[in-house]
């Protein structure tokens, strides 16, 4: 039984063929199950791979114990920003106010770690209680000369998009001081959090090409590096929802231009190490660049191919955060032989989602703040192999018997770049292909009507009977399992090979076997 | 980290209420959770929950806004409650309150009281609980939820035979092993709550949506009828307390015992059972005889250990007990929550086995963080931790083994299945404990003891403790374990006078190079003034950065004219620095050095210079490497600078006394702190000195350029002269300063060639002097009194075919598209290079109609590679130059002009293109475009291979249109 959608949620839900516009950018539907997350959450999202900021959650202890180290963005240097520090407000703290503990939180970070720069995240409550952080964070910067600034990010202020402008806002912030700067050679990377290296990788393209980078926001970014990206000529964007705002106001008040890119994928891959070329180099970085990307192009292509072979054909469902890695990720499903049945994001925009209407089938279901309801039913209504999202989504898919792919902050291997593309094939492949589908997929087992619990049947495992091996009675099993994949209701797709039409043959043979044993 | 913050947590070991009430709805069947605050906790609840159980969990959140939050909330959450029922259907309903709902003082059971008069229909039961996040942890938050459904519950009292049996927040595996026990004891009971199938379901069967699984409401209106309550949880609050209230209102006898976790609390509660009527399953003897086997079996190697519990209370209250039984001693036990008679209970517990075991220290924590612990962990020499995943960060740092038994679980699978109830469950654990401490001393016993005995100490050093098997602090293990951890760094400490072991440990390694280094001065210019007739040298300009700033300096860029430090033409990259070089030593034989002189600070581009260095030595094996700096950095770098074969360093040192410094130096920035004045002078100083001792420990030559500025400091530099000296340097370069325009001393009066020469002289006494220095530029090259620089300046002609300012001009000259003419057809041929504009927002793929694009993104390309010129927006203003990165490159709104205008302006706007790339174009805008003799492709790929295959379409098109003219004629 599919799950109703919610009238007020019937704007965000469209096929790609509608004319009509999707719903998007509005407040979630309270009860909805939105996917989504907080303000707090976008800020701290940009922000926390600043590795050498002390980072303190101004608020009760929730905020903190949440988004303590959960991500994987890696530093050169270092390491304070893995730890969690919360000012722990209690009840008495809300009745009479935290700004004192926060000062007195900031006086002793001063003493011990002396950083050059603290972020005073304030959450929900902070500014229902009427603490005045503003006045902190400026009495600390007034009495240690240090940079000390509020992140004012209660969680009902806005969703995730609203942290990311703040942010950009607390990082400007930083910038400013430092504004007057001779420009250099160098371009700033914007919009890449270090997850898995990827922004060491990203770097290692521009060095490889010749174009050197100035400051990186924020994967492995510290205060002394942050505050040089003035100098920059040229800002290169990678993932646009976060970045967006910051890249605009840099381009305002420090004029620095600014230009997309996605690292994701081959080709796009290879068109950002070329535009980065055109923009921010001479000739012989042109050439450079031309010859590298075409080099690690065809390589990867390579890489790719036997994977493309297990892939094609299959169907690929994507939720995730925002518009631009969804388009990246269609394309990149696309690369492989892959079709999009159903594409969604947590915060896209409407210019997203009209490019994600273009580059899918007619039919492909297309969702804007779904909820796991919502993406249930389409999984299965559209019958989707492969579900690309984050680590909510992730039980939601291997209930439903459905391959995954994990592109969240928590992964610990690259999926940008060329390395980055192989990588995704090969997760891609790992799960779609792997044995397990054939058994939880499968109807219920062998010599059993209701249940879906294979070992009452005892004489299954207890005998390999008529004389056979036990690993042909599991062979028989497999295929018998497999079968049930095939028969599946709406499921009839051919067998990919032979060799699966005749573990098919072999399949419908056990099952014939078992039922006259029965 | 030692240093610890009272004021702060530092890593928490706890989590907070909510997501202990929504935890233990989880248990209630067919209910469903809402968290009324803002979207964030109910995603972030989701995800923890998530990644620990590996289930979907689904809990929907009333999405406060600000509007909500100043006016009220009531309207999200009714509609809330709506929305939810309607999706899932649930038999009940648990309304969970956060922070923000309590602060702002919502009203809950109002809100669902007015929505059940105007709902009568609804069938729905609506739990509500009060769960703000400051006033509690995961453990109240889920008895609060516990008793909320209790006490919101309609109840039958009728009397029945049943036992209610209230537990605290256990895994679903170990309720499940709760529930066959109490079967199997042939009992009727009502588990509160019941998380086993919800929290752990199956795969393979359809999947519900709807937590199908737990308790029943029905179920819990029978507790009030129960013969008893067991409530295996010893330190929840009264007053959240389901079994008080069942026998506060309805005389249900309460029984409280421990988690039965170990052998003492498992025997107490299978009594408990037995009391009740129950009969203890024969399975249980055998499981209690193969504990005691095991315990047995496992007593030496628990005796070698010394265990951290940490997490919520019954759950490190019952693990301790278990680890006393077994002679494991608890050296440190932590809860994360406010529980004083935790605290108390567990001292009452460790301190017998502690007394019993010689030199055995423990601590008992309350309301730690993973700061306390830690500190702790290290104090009491821990060799094994025992909780939730949350240690996995103290365990990387100290190298210990971590026993996973706790929620969360978030690094490895199974926290759904952790088991720690029953002997079974004991069994479990003592089997991952004892294996941790067997595994950690196999890894380590080889080395230890032949280090001990083997490795060149004189015989009889054994390690002092004898009660346990870790390693001896202090010895190889336990060194190379605090190694391997990852050292917590401490940034932005101000460090005067730091010197890194590193750096000392190289000193002395040197001696050998010491003596070429100093023959190496016979060819310096700058250290010989002999050789500065016959050798050249070369700056390279690699270094841009300065981390001082100066009140006498200005860092020029651009000034091909001027003559003097801290000036180049333009800043070269280390293979750029590579190509100069080699250029220069072809032109001229005398090269015998190569530096980097700024413009910056050599070592504030440390990478760069390196990199430079490098890449020369590769191709010189000869050439005198000599550096300047202004010596902040050198404690840092002087180890690798000896390493790189630098041989010769100039540090300019301006004052020895911080308060003259504080006149000349106005900021220095060190370690990402930025200092001033007399802070800034005087680590800048200890640092100058403490480098210039290294640098000549390791047998590089120094020399120390002393700017000499009137009235500033010309009485101090003898002193300074004597300080560097006594810090090794062997030469002297007292220079005069050059007033620059733009500096802040760009008005104080120049000291005059006499008073200089007499300075000069004065000090020859104490240090040999450099008469003969020139002031030279930072890209200055060839003898010191010919400098060749200019003829160097501009691109590298190998590179640089475009430098960017031309283009930069060319591109500008193509900017007005009124003044191209519009190309007739077929004029160009088919292989040359055709501009081409592409209608795309974000830059990466074509993504825009041609009539709603603001812009145009003008590509050339000859149908093999593509290339981005500029970027224009559609009306013709501020074009953004593609090729010098000047202007901006504008994503603005849209001009919300509509019609033929806005058409009119974009075919202006692409007039001197030969092809229009979009993702979708109307007739008539395209019928002009080929009036135009522009070609259309409508597309919505990369905007690379769009580019490409229209510009290949156009040509075989024109191809096949000359084919046809040719056959018509």
């Amino acid at each position: 039984m599919y799950a109703q959608v919610l009238e007020e949620r019937k704007d965000s839900i469209r096929v790609a063929a509608d004319a009509a516009p999707i719903r998007c950018g509005a407040d979630s539907v309270s009860g909805a199950v939105s996917q989504r997350a907080c303000v707090y959450s976008g800020a701290r999202v940009v922000l926390n791979p600043i590795t050498d900021a002390f980072h303190i959650v101004h608020g009760p202890i929730g905020c903190a114990a949440y988004t303590w180290d959960i991500r994987g963005s890696l530093s050169s240097g270092s390491e304070l920003y893995r730890n969690s520090f919360s000012t722990d407000l209690q009840e008495k703290d809300v009745v009479f106010g935290g700004a004192e503990k926060l000062a007195a939180a900031v006086d002793e970070v001063m003493r011990v770690y002396a950083p050059a720069l603290i972020f005073i995240y304030c959450t929900c409550i902070v500014g229902v209680i009427g603490d005045d952080v503003e006045a902190v964070c400026r009495n600390a910067e007034r009495r240690y000369g240090n940079r000390v600034v509020a992140v004012k990010a209660p969680g009902f202020s806005g969703n995730k998009a609203a942290g990311y402008r703040l942010a950009g806002d607390a990082l400007m912030r930083i910038l400013m001081p430092h504004r007057h700067q001779p420009k250099s050679e160098g371009v700033n990377i914007l919009g890449d959090y270090n997850l898995a290296g990827e922004m060491w990788i990203i770097k290692q393209y521009m060095r490889e090409i010749g174009v050197p980078v100035v400051s990186t926001f924020t994967g492995d970014a510290s205060y002394a590096s942050l505050v040089r990206a003035p100098s920059a000529r040229l800002n290169i964007v990678q993932c646009a929802g976060s970045m967006v705002h910051l890249a605009q106001r840099m381009e305002q008040e420090l004029g620095t231009p600014w230009i997309k890119a996605s690292f994701f994928g081959v080709e796009d891959t290879g068109t950002a190490i070329r535009r980065a070329a055109d923009l921010a180099g001479s000739a012989e970085t042109r050439r450079r660049a031309a010859e590298f990307t075409r080099r690690e192009s065809e390589r990867t292509v390579r890489l790719l191919a036997p994977y493309k072979a297990r892939l094609a054909g299959r169907k690929a469902a994507v939720f995730v955060g925002g518009g631009f890695k969804a388009v990246s990720l269609v394309r990149q499903f696309r690369e492989l032989g892959m079709e999009t049945v159903m594409v969604g994001t947590q915060n896209g925009r409407p210019e997203e989602y009209e490019v994600l209407g273009c580059l899918v089938a007619p039919d492909t279901v297309i969702l804007d703040d779904a909820n796991p309801a919502e993406l249930e039913r389409f999984l299965r209504e559209k019958g989707a192999d492969i579900l690309v999202g984050g680590v909510k989504e992730r039980p939601l898919a291997y209930k439903l018997g459905i391959a995954f792919c994990d592109h969240n902050h928590e992964r610990k291997h690259a999926l940008a770049g060329y390395e980055g593309a192989k990588n995704f094939a090969a997760e891609v492949n790992l799960s779609v292909n792997s044995p397990v589908w054939r058994h939880v997929r499968a109807r219920p087992a062998p010599g059993e009507k209701t249940s879906s619990f294979p070992s009452t049947s005892s004489k299954f495992s207890a005998r390999p009977a008529l004389g056979e091996k036990s690993g042909e009675a599991h062979a028989r099993q497999a295929g018998a399992a497999e079968c049930g994949v095939f028969r599946e209701a709406g499921r009839n797709r051919a067998p990919a090979s032979t060799a699966a039409a005749k573990t098919l043959e072999r399949g419908v043979a056990a099952l014939a076997y078992f039922r006259d044993e029965q | 980290m030692s240093s610890r913050i009272v004021n702060l947590n530092t890593n928490p070991c706890k989590m907070c209420m909510p997501l202990g009430a929504v935890n233990a709805f989880y248990g209630i069947a067919r209910c469903m959770s809402l968290l009324h605050g803002s979207q964030g906790c109910s995603t972030y609840i989701r995800r923890h929950m998530a990644t620990h159980y590996h289930e979907p969990v689904d809990i929907a959140s009333s999405s406060l806004t600000e509007e909500g939050t100043v006016f009220g909330g009531e309207r999200n959450l009714i509609r809330g409650l709506d929305n939810l029922i309607a999706l899932y259907r649930p038999e009940v309903v648990a309304v969970a309150t956060t922070c923000l709902a309590e602060t702002i003082g919502e009203d809950v059971q109002a809100a669902v009281r007015a929505r059940r008069e105007s709902r009568p229909d609804c069938r729905t039961t609506v739990i509500t609980v009060s769960t703000a996040g400051y006033s509690g942890t995961r453990y109240e938050g889920w008895f609060r939820a516990l008793h909320a459904l209790v006490s919101q519950t309609a109840m039958d009292p009728a009397p029945h035979a049943g036992v209610n049996v209230v537990t605290g927040p256990v895994s679903p595996a170990d309720t499940r092993a709760l529930k066959r026990l109490l079967r199997e004891a042939g009992l009727t009971f009502t588990l509160l709550p019941d998380i086993s199938d919800n929290l752990d379901g199956g795969c393979g069967g359809t999947y519900s949506r709807l937590p199908e699984g737990g308790t029943p409401l029905a179920a819990i209106a029978r507790t009030a009828g129960a013969r008893a309550t067991l409530e295996l949880a010893t330190f929840v609050p009264e007053d959240a307390s389901p079994g008080r209230l069942l026998e506060q209102q309805y005389g249900v006898p309460l029984f409280r015992l421990n988690l039965p976790v170990g052998l003492r609390d498992t025997d107490a509660f299978l009594t408990a059972l037995e009391e009740l009527g129950g009969t203890i399953p024969a399975g249980e003897y055998e499981e209690r005889a193969r504990y005691l086997d095991a315990m047995v079996d496992a007593h030496k190697h628990n005796a070698l250990g010394r265990a951290a519990v940490f997490g919520e209370p019954d759950l490190v209250y019952g693990l301790t007990r278990l680890c006393c039984e077994n002679g494991l001693l608890p050296a440190v036990a932590a809860g994360g929550a406010d529980c004083p008679a935790l605290k108390t209970a567990l001292e009452e517990e460790i301190r017998p086995l502690a007394e019993n075991t010689p030199s055995a220290r423990f601590s008992v924590l309350n309301f730690a963080d993973f700061d306390d612990i830690e500190a702790a962990v290290a104090e009491n020499d821990v060799n094994l931790l025992i909780g939730s995943s949350d240690g996995r960060r103290a365990a990387h740092k100290h190298n210990i083994p971590l026993v996973r038994c706790a929620f969360p679980v978030h690094d490895h699978l199974g926290g759904q299945r952790i088991r720690v109830l029953g002997y079974a469950g004991a069994m479990r654990l003592l089997d991952a404990f004892a294996n941790a401490l067997i595994g950690s001393r196999e890894a380590s016993f080889r080395t230890e003891i032949y280090n001990r005995h083997c490795g060149g100490k004189p015989f009889g050093l054994f390690p002092e403790r004898l009660d346990t098997g870790c390693a001896e602090p202090g010895s190889p293990d336990a060194r190379a374990g605090a190694l391997r951890a990852v050292p917590e760094k401490k940034d932005g400490k101000p460090g005067p006078s730091v010197v890194p072991a590193a750096a000392r440990a190289v000193a002395g390694k040197h001696r050998e190079a010491a003596v070429n280094n100093a023959d190496k001065s016979a060819t310096h210019p700058c250290f010989s003034a002999s050789a500065a007739r016959t050798c050249a040298r070369i700056h390279l300009p690699v270094a841009p950065d300065c981390n001082i700033v100066c009140n006498y300096c200005v860092r020029g860029f651009s000034c091909p004219n001027e003559n003097r430090p801290g000036v180049t033409a333009e800043v070269l990259t280390p293979p750029e620095a590579l190509e100069r070089f080699l250029r220069v030593r072809e032109r001229m034989p005398a090269l015998t050095v190569a530096g980097i002189a700024g413009p910056g600070d050599a070592l504030a581009n440390f990478a760069a210079t390196t990199e430079t260095l490098r890449l020369i030595r590769r191709e010189d094996p000869d050439i005198t490497f000599c550096l300047s700096t202004n010596g902040l950095l050198l404690p840092l770098y002087a180890a690798q600078l000896a390493d790189l074969g630098v041989s010769h360093v100039t540090v300019t040192v301006n004052a020895a006394d911080p308060a003259v410094g504080a006149r000349i130096y106005r900021r220095a920035t060190y370690m990402g702190m930025s200092f001033q004045g007399e802070a800034a002078a005087a680590m800048l100083i200890s640092n100058q000195l403490a480098g210039l001792r290294l640098l000549t420990d390791a047998g590089i030559v120094c020399k120390a350029n002393i700017v000499l500025i009137k009235g500033i400091n010309e009485d101090h530099v003898e002193d300074v002269v004597r300080a560097v000296k006594s810090a090794g340097a062997s030469v002297a370069n007292i220079m005069q300063m050059i007033p620059v325009r733009g500096s802040a001393f760009e008005h104080l009066p120049l000291i005059s060639n006499r008073e200089h020469a007499a300075l000069r002289r004065r000090c020859e006494k104490l240090l040999p002097q450099m008469h003969h220095c020139r002031q030279c530029r930072a890209d200055a090259a060839g003898l010191l009194d010919e400098d060749q620089s200019y003829m160097l300046r501009g691109p590298v002609p190998a590179s640089g075919a475009a430098p960017a300012a031309e283009a930069g001009c060319a591109a500008e000259a193509e900017r007005a598209p009124a003044q191209v003419a519009v190309a007739p057809r077929n004029e160009v041929t088919e292989h040359a290079p055709v501009k081409v504009a592409v209608a795309s927002r974000s830059g990466i793929v074509v993504d825009q109609h041609f009539g709603a694009a603001g812009q145009f993104h003008i590509y050339e390309s000859d149908g093999l590679s593509t290339r981005l010129l500029e970027t224009r927006r559609v009306g013709g203003n501020n074009l953004g130059c593609g090729m010098c990165g000047r202007g901006p490159l504008p994503e603005g709104p849209e001009d919300a002009e509509q019609g033929g205008g806005k058409i009119a302006r974009a075919l202006e706007a692409v007039a001197d293109c030969r092809i229009v790339v979009v993702m979708r174009i109307g007739d008539s805008p395209s019928r002009r475009l080929a009036e135009r003799g522009i070609a259309v492709f409508s597309t919505y790929d990369g905007i690379d291979k769009a580019v490409m295959d229209a510009v290949l379409a156009r040509r075989d098109n024109i191809v096949a249109e000359r084919a046809r003219d040719a056959e018509t004629v």
